[in-house]
């Protein structure tokens, strides 16, 4: 039945009708491509500029480099006073100090949330579900006070405390519904085999929710990766900032150099770029999951 | 439930009480600590001295906190319109079957969300840079040099100016997660409406619209929740200014409490901005579900 209209439909297309189809798609094509692009320039513009020096790109911002060098490259990893290195040491350190935990307490949690109930068990959940509610913003002066009076602010443990509780409540509640739809039959076959709670744990169930953990893994990366208003007050020394923030101490002192900035933040980019230019389809797939069932 | 195997409390309390502890000590200790602290006169130093309600009597009639929560609301509408509005709109256009590339319209367009706002805020101060900048010397480009200005220094521009990285940020990322909702739609649905003789607009207004009504209902809370909390990028590109023309909440607070290290204030901000988030997330929840009930039962 469908066959026979689409068929009829077709025929009866005038050549006016293909023209107005037509300029239709181009529309539609060209619409989107300044969209796509738009999105990807400033990368483009950033590393071809990243290529000129200062004086031949203040001459001309959108101009390609008629000399590229990577002098800017050069100069950055020469000089120890940027401490642009030691800040994705610190990056690389929290992020996944704070991912570990964040995974491994979120499993630990969403399933026993899942599957055991205990007394006060309702109110742990509604605890930690609070979390997704609370304006985690308006604790940036807080903690900041609570950490420095008790002298654990300005570490390298500091971060990933805040980091692990704020990813926590995301965690708990993707796990706690995917645990759901696993059957318990099989962990009381496990337990009929002699496998105690833990081992079953661990054994059984972490290989089943290990797409749920990637999901969580994955959502936090960039959280923590891009995490600023934290870091910014918690963290004074040089050698501990993370990325954003030693970007920020950068521009501090090259405010004019366009070029040299560029090629800073394109360098301190690069591993979240790359990151997300490999896996993006799983990246796309696990934030849009994570996002509408947070 | 598990209930012929479950494990001992012993065994539970040792799993929970790590998580449990970091929980209640990153989001609730310091939440008690700011409210009792919003009670003292506090400079930051050792003396702290108790001023009752002075904090918030002061709050109420600060005429800058009710400026930056202004803006945040501007931020959150503007955002609403900007982000998921177009993305509904790209979203329409790339389900047509004249479109080509999808999968790297996908990637392209998600990419901005995921980098950190302190680079998109650095590159979009790079953007608006009066000398060096892209946007001024596309202006003298196509022969509009008389309109080149100091942007960000524009009292009544600079939020439009902060707020259009933020939409330009998002919009590929709502775009996929509305996309992700209209591939489970049934093409069917579709096909028939076409044969019926509906329109692109009206396919999308009476069709696409009512199907995926949740998803965007969770966009848009995604969405007030995100900038109600702005505070990256403003710190990059303006810290506020000129003078207060882009405080936002965060930004005050931040300011208030590090800048002019008035700890006891910063205090009362936070609490104030605790529950005016609060007041504005679930307050907006409780409208969409009145709205979205009325129009159903209608």
């Amino acid at each position: 039945m469908t066959k026979t209209i689409s068929v009829k439909k077709k025929s009866s297309l005038t050549v006016g009708a293909k023209a107005k189809k037509g300029i239709l798609a181009i529309f539609l094509n060209l619409v989107l491509w300044i969209f796509s692009l738009s999105c990807i320039f400033p990368l483009i513009w950033m590393f071809y500029s990243s290529l000129k020096e200062k004086r031949t790109f203040n001459a001309n911002v959108a101009a390609l480099p008629t000399h590229p060098t990577w002098m800017n490259y050069i100069n950055i990893f020469k000089n120890p006073d940027y401490h642009l290195a030691a800040s994705m040491i610190s990056s690389v350190r929290t992020t996944l100090c704070s991912i570990i935990f964040i995974v491994l307490f979120g499993f630990i949690v969403g399933y026993i949330f899942a599957r055991v109930s205990f007394k006060g068990s309702r109110f742990l959940y509604l605890m930690f579900m609070s979390g997704l509610l609370i304006p985690i913003h308006s604790l940036l002066v807080p903690i900041y006070v609570v950490f420095t009076s008790l002298h654990i602010d300005n570490r390298w443990f500091t971060l990933p405390i805040p980091y692990i509780a704020f990813g926590l409540p995301v965690a708990i509640f993707l796990v706690e519904g995917y645990v759901k739809t696993i059957p318990p039959a099989l962990e009381e076959a496990a337990a009929i085999d002699g496998s105690n709670f833990s081992s079953t744990l661990f054994r059984i169930i972490l290989p089943i929710c290990r797409p749920i953990l990637t999901t969580v893994a994955i959502i936090q990366t960039f959280g923590c990766w891009n995490e600023f208003s934290f870091a910014l007050v918690l963290i004074k020394s040089p050698s501990l900032q993370t990325v954003p923030l030693a970007m920020t101490m950068f521009r501090g002192q090259f405010a004019s150099d366009y070029p040299k900035i560029m090629a800073a933040l394109l360098i301190t980019m690069s591993p979240i770029v790359l990151f997300y230019f490999v896996f993006s389809k799983q990246i796309i797939k696990g934030m849009v999951s994570g996002a509408v069932k947070g | 439930m598990l209930t012929s195997i479950r494990p001992k409390n012993r065994v539970i309390f040792a799993y929970l009480f790590f998580p449990v502890a970091i929980f209640i000590f990153s989001v609730f200790i310091p939440l008690v600590t700011a409210f009792v602290y919003s009670f003292f006169d506090w400079k930051g130093g050792p003396h702290k001295t108790f001023s009752g309600l002075a904090n918030y009597n002061q709050l109420l009639h600060d005429a800058t906190f009710w400026q930056a929560f202004g803006h945040n609301i501007f931020l959150v509408v503007l955002c609403i319109v900007g982000q998921i509005g177009l993305a509904f709109i790209f979203v329409l256009m790339i389900q047509s079957r004249l479109v080509k590339f999808k999968t790297v319209h996908r990637t392209f367009g998600f990419f901005p969300s995921t980098i950190s706002a302190v680079s998109i805020g650095f590159i979009w101060t790079m953007i608006y840079d009066y000398k060096r900048g892209l946007l001024n010397w596309f202006l003298i480009a196509i022969g509009q040099g008389d309109k080149v200005k100091v942007w960000l220094n524009q009292p009544g521009l600079v939020m439009f100016l902060v707020t259009l990285p933020l939409i330009w940020q998002y919009i590929g990322y709502y775009m996929v997660i509305l996309l992700s909702a209209i591939s489970s739609i049934d093409t069917e649905v579709f096909e028939s409406a076409e044969i019926d003789g509906a329109n692109g607009f009206q396919r999308a207004l009476y069709i696409v619209l009512p199907l995926i009504k949740n998803t965007i209902l969770v966009c848009i809370t995604l969405c007030i929740a995100g900038n109600m909390k702005v505070f990256d990028n403003i710190y990059i590109m303006t810290a506020g200014g000129p003078g207060t023309s882009s405080m936002v909440m965060a930004m005050y607070g931040y300011k208030t409490s590090f800048e002019q290290s008035n700890m006891g204030y910063g205090s009362a901000i936070s609490i104030g901005i605790f529950f005016l988030s609060l007041i504005v997330i679930g307050g907006s929840q409780y409208l969409i579900r009145r709205l979205t009930r009325e129009k159903g039962a209608a």
